[in-house]
C-alpha cells in the first residue's frame, strides 16, 4: 500500500493505494491519520478509489480513526468506496457505521451541511 | 528462517507480518495463472491475508522463530489453500459475534467471520505440530 495526503477546504484527504492487509503498510495509514488528529485536524476523508481491497486489519484502522475522531468532536468519512470494500462493509454491518460519499468533493461539502 | 521460501505450490514465511505481501503475490499469481476472475482473486486474497495474520499473531504468538506455511492446490474448478502455523488452534464457536451491536466498533475480531463469508468452505484442524486452516472456493 502507498499513501498520499493533502488538505482541501480545511479537510484532510487521505488517499491510500493498493491493498490494506496488515504489517508495515497498514501502519502507514494508521500513523498518518493520528498525525493529523494530533494536529487537531479533525475533519477527515479517506478516499478509497485506488484501494484494491482491504481485510479486517484495514477495517480496524478505519474504526479506530472513526471512534477517535468522534470522541473528540471530529468526523471521518469515506469516499469512492469500491464494490469489493462496500461488500465487506455490508457483510460486517459496518455500512451502518461509516458515512460514505460518491466523491471526495461530496464528502467535503457534507461537513458544512 | 529469515526470508520467504517458495517450493512448488507452497510458500513458507517467517512469522512476521511484513511478509504478508510475499504470500499475497504468490497466491494471486497462481490464481491469475488459472484464469481466475479479479473479484474471486480478491475474495481469496483477503481470506488468506486474514489467516496468515492470525497465524502470526495468535498461532505463533508473533514468535520470531515461528513460521507460517501456505499451500495452494486446484481440483477441478475448486481451489483449496492450507494455512499452517505452530500454535494450539482455536474454536471458531468461541469467537465473539462481530455483528452484535456491542462488538460493532471493536477494532479486531472479525477476521474469521470475513473468511467464512467470502469462502465456500472453511476447515480447522489442530494437529501435532500446530493448526492448519483449509479454505476452498470455486473459481469458475
Amino acid at each position: 500500500m502507498k499513501l498520499s495526503d493533502r488538505i482541501q477546504d480545511d479537510v484532510v484527504i487521505l488517499e491510500p493505494t493498493g491493498k490494506i492487509m496488515g504489517g508495515p503498510d497498514a501502519s502507514l495509514l494508521h500513523d498518518k491519520l493520528y498525525e493529523y488528529i494530533e494536529k487537531n485536524m479533525k475533519r477527515v476523508v479517506i478516499d478509497l478509489a485506488q484501494v484494491d481491497w482491504m481485510n479486517s486489519t484495514g477495517l480496524g484502522i478505519l474504526i479506530s480513526g472513526y471512534t477517535t475522531l468522534r470522541n473528540s468532536n471530529g468526523e471521518l468519512k469515506l469516499a469512492n468506496v469500491t464494490d469489493k470494500i462496500q461488500s465487506l462493509l455490508t457483510i460486517t454491518k459496518l455500512v451502518t457505521v461509516f458515512e460514505t460519499h460518491d466523491s471526495v468533493e461530496d464528502a467535503i461539502k457534507s461537513f458544512d451541511s | 528462517m529469515d526470508k520467504p521460501q517458495v517450493k512448488g505450490n507452497t510458500i513458507t514465511i517467517p512469522s512476521n507480518a511484513k511478509f504478508l505481501t510475499d504470500v499475497d503475490e504468490f497466491i494471486e499469481g497462481q490464481l491469475r495463472d488459472w484464469g481466475t476472475a479479479d473479484s474471486v482473486i480478491a475474495d481469496i486474497a483477503i481470506s488468506v491475508s486474514e489467516l496468515v495474520n492470525n497465524a502470526i499473531v495468535h498461532g505463533n504468538k508473533a514468535s520470531p522463530d515461528g513460521v507460517v506455511t501456505v499451500s495452494i492446490r486446484r481440483s477441478g474448478d475448486t481451489v483449496t489453500i492450507d494455512v499452517a502455523d505452530e500454535g494450539g488452534g482455536f474454536n471458531p464457536a468461541e469467537i465473539d459475534d462481530p455483528l452484535k451491536d456491542e462488538n460493532l466498533l471493536k477494532e479486531v475480531g472479525r477476521g474469521i467471520f470475513i473468511v467464512e463469508s467470502l469462502m465456500d468452505k472453511v476447515d480447522v484442524r489442530v494437529e501435532g505440530r500446530g493448526t492448519t486452516i483449509s479454505i476452498s472456493k470455486a473459481i469458475a
